[in-house]
């Protein structure tokens, strides 16, 4: 059998299209749960009222000042939270599973979020500021900022000294991870009991501490990043033809892999350090992106960020009536995404991954 | 485009694998590198695209040094098809193939892209798996893929690794022709890496035969392919027949192993297996 041209590119364009339509129908699922989200939380409101009330106030109207509080106040920059770190960390996770060929590659596995909780815990328990003279509501967030970044700091240094294959960076990435959680263990198990529910609370993750005042900086970092990585979908797709490969391609692996796995690592970064290390997030939002759209990195990185974002939507909005005064959305997420992940493995006959 | 290796040696920290190689290639031509596991056939084609830097030596494109020319302007000229037992991409074919005009893409030459990518599907005969996802390929199909891949960067030099190592004999004879063709057609010299003596020798233009890290003999393959040649190299006893004005190997048997000889080889089959794989991974 022959294809021409013209059929060929007719294929190709709908399956394109096809992946267009798959992101467009997760961005749709965001939106769906992002005024869903509205009507949930402690103050008894019905979704409808609740997406009534957003209206009214972003159209200037009058407003219950008490509704307007719970829904426009809290649970809008709440929900907003929940995109941004959903389509972040799916981002991060995409970037990084590229990188390194590998596909439980994640901020977590990289401990990214672990250098994140480590420097919390310095905050919460011990009232060490990284950086000095920082106001005290912002102590914990910089120094999990500053912290979060030091794994991928000490895997770059260590390719400078030696050459270190991509297997060794994610080894030395689990290495930190469990150096700073002993560490953190240390600290806590000294700790008083009402720091230590603090610092517990932070380390399942949560959107709770998300304010209008945390927005413009999660929002405008995770954005700057996201959009240097996507400039980067080409160069990424020729990182999976392999090392050797890849310089015959005119590009050098080792940079490729170095600068986006430091841009993934600030993209984490301003995320976690506002809402602690939100589980799994980076393994769900890809994988199940991946099972859709494919592997090509130019549709795979929106579909996985629109993915990510609906599913942690969904993961806070059971997390906010779970329990008596709600749970934090890290439990939810990995609750909600460990038997969906592996229902889809199962499922799945075909291996996306390779 | 012309060729030239100059003085070539590489070591892998302190083993020796490449010695003094030197020669020179020109023209639209098909050209095989022969000789056993482990005598620098693939570091010999890694010091040429710059996968491996040699510890000595210099390698030249029409005069100019490799070392001076930029990963991104080396990739226009010299094209490259690894060996690819285990390659797997998830991508459909279209895309994989599409990767090879990385070299080339700027914004806006997607259409251009597509083009050049369909006629070169067409040209190999795989235009049907398009669509198809990479890794549901057969040996066979997934070889034609890597080729289409390194002939879509439009090279003036190809370098395959044993593109025919995977296939059945149909294959084999199918795809070393086609290589034959393409270096007349796409007027670009074509080097592969080759174990079977008889494909070599029947659609070769030149023999590079080696041995012992060094360019042992070279040349049309009436002259490089003879029974001492064989023996001296491979260790076994040969007759060479003629078929078709091409020699024909009819082997033999196998000298007696002499053990540190042996085990020589074997170690440098393991260093250059393991530095290859840290490479690669």
């Amino acid at each position: 059998m022959i294809l021409d041209n013209a059929t060929i590119r007719r294929m190709y364009s709908s399956e394109n299209r096809k992946r267009v339509l798959w992101t467009l129908a997760f961005v749709a699922l965001a939106a769906v749960m992002f005024f869903i989200t509205l009507g949930f939380g402690v103050y008894n409101i019905s979704v409808m009222d609740a997406i009534g009330v957003f209206f009214d106030h972003l159209f200037g109207n009058e407003v219950d000042p008490r509704a307007d509080e719970y829904v426009w106040n809290t649970r809008l920059p709440r929900a907003l939270g929940a995109i941004i770190a959903g389509a972040g960390l799916s981002i991060a996770g995409v970037i990084m599973q590229n990188d390194f060929k590998n596909p439980l590659a994640e901020p977590y596995t990289m401990g990214i979020s672990s250098g994140a909780f480590l420097g919390a815990v310095l905050g919460i328990i011990l009232n060490i500021s990284i950086v000095p003279f920082v106001p005290d509501g912002s102590k914990v967030i910089v120094n999990a900022y500053l912290f979060s970044l030091l794994p991928v700091a000490i895997i770059a240094a260590f390719s400078k000294f030696r050459k270190l294959t991509p297997m060794s960076m994610i080894l030395t990435g689990i290495a930190v991870m469990f150096l700073f959680s002993s560490i953190c263990q240390i600290i806590m198990v000294t700790a008083p009991s009402e720091s230590l529910a603090d610092a517990y609370a932070w380390r399942v993750g949560s959107l709770d501490r998300v304010r209008w005042g945390s927005i413009p900086m999660m929002l405008g970092s995770t954005l700057f990043f996201s959009v240097i990585l996507y400039m980067f979908a080409g160069r990424l797709n020729v990182m999976y033809v392999g090392d050797r490969s890849v310089k015959t391609l005119g590009e050098s692996p080792m940079t490729i892999r170095l600068v986006t796995m430091i841009l993934a690592s600030l993209l984490t970064a301003g995320i976690v350090s506002y809402t602690g290390t939100i589980g799994f997030i980076g393994l769900v939002g890809p994988h199940v992106a991946r099972i859709f759209v494919g592997s090509n990195n130019r549709y795979l990185i929106p579909a996985s960020a629109a993915f990510g974002a609906a599913f942690i939507l969904l993961a806070d909005t059971i997390a906010k009536v779970s329990g008596i005064n709600g749970l934090p959305v890290g439990v939810i997420s990995s609750m909600v995404g460990g038997p969906l992940f592996m229902w889809i493995l199962i499922r799945q006959r075909k291996n996306v991954w390779a | 485009m012309e060729l030239k290796i100059k003085d070539v040696s590489f070591s892998y920290s302190s083993v020796p694998v490449l010695h003094d190689v030197s020669f020179e290639l020109g023209g639209n031509e098909l050209v095989s590198i022969l000789g056993p596991n482990g005598v620098g056939k693939s570091t010999l084609i890694h010091c040429i695209n710059k996968i491996l830097a040699p510890t000595s030596g210099t390698v030249l494109i029409d005069g100019k040094d490799v070392s001076e020319i930029k990963l991104k302007e080396l990739a226009k000229q010299i094209g490259y098809v690894p060996y690819s037992a285990n390659d797997s991409f998830p991508l459909s074919v279209i895309d994989t193939v599409m990767i090879g005009r990385h070299p080339h893409s700027k914004w806006g030459t997607l259409d251009k892209d597509l083009d050049i990518v369909y006629d070169t599907l067409r040209m190999l005969g795989i235009s049907h798996l398009a669509m198809r996802p990479f890794n549901e390929l057969s040996a066979g199909q997934h070889q034609k893929v890597m080729l289409a891949r390194g002939l879509v960067q439009e090279p003036e030099i190809l370098l395959l690794d044993e593109p025919t190592s995977n296939l059945d004999v149909r294959h084999q004879l199918d795809v070393t022709k086609m290589l034959k063709r393409l270096s007349r057609e796409k007027n670009i010299l074509i080097v592969m890496i080759s174990h079977d003596i008889n494909i070599a020798a029947k659609y070769s233009d030149k023999i590079i035969l080696m041995h012992k890290g060094s360019v042992f003999d070279m040349g049309e393959p009436n002259k490089v392919i003879t029974a001492e040649n064989l023996r001296t190299v491979y260790g076994v006893t040969a007759e060479i027949t003629k078929d078709d004005d091409a020699p024909h190997v009819i082997l033999k048997d196998a000298l007696p192993m002499d053990e540190e000889e042996d085990d020589a080889r074997i170690e440098d089959i393991h260093t250059f297996e393991s530095k290859n794989a840290e490479t690669q991974s």
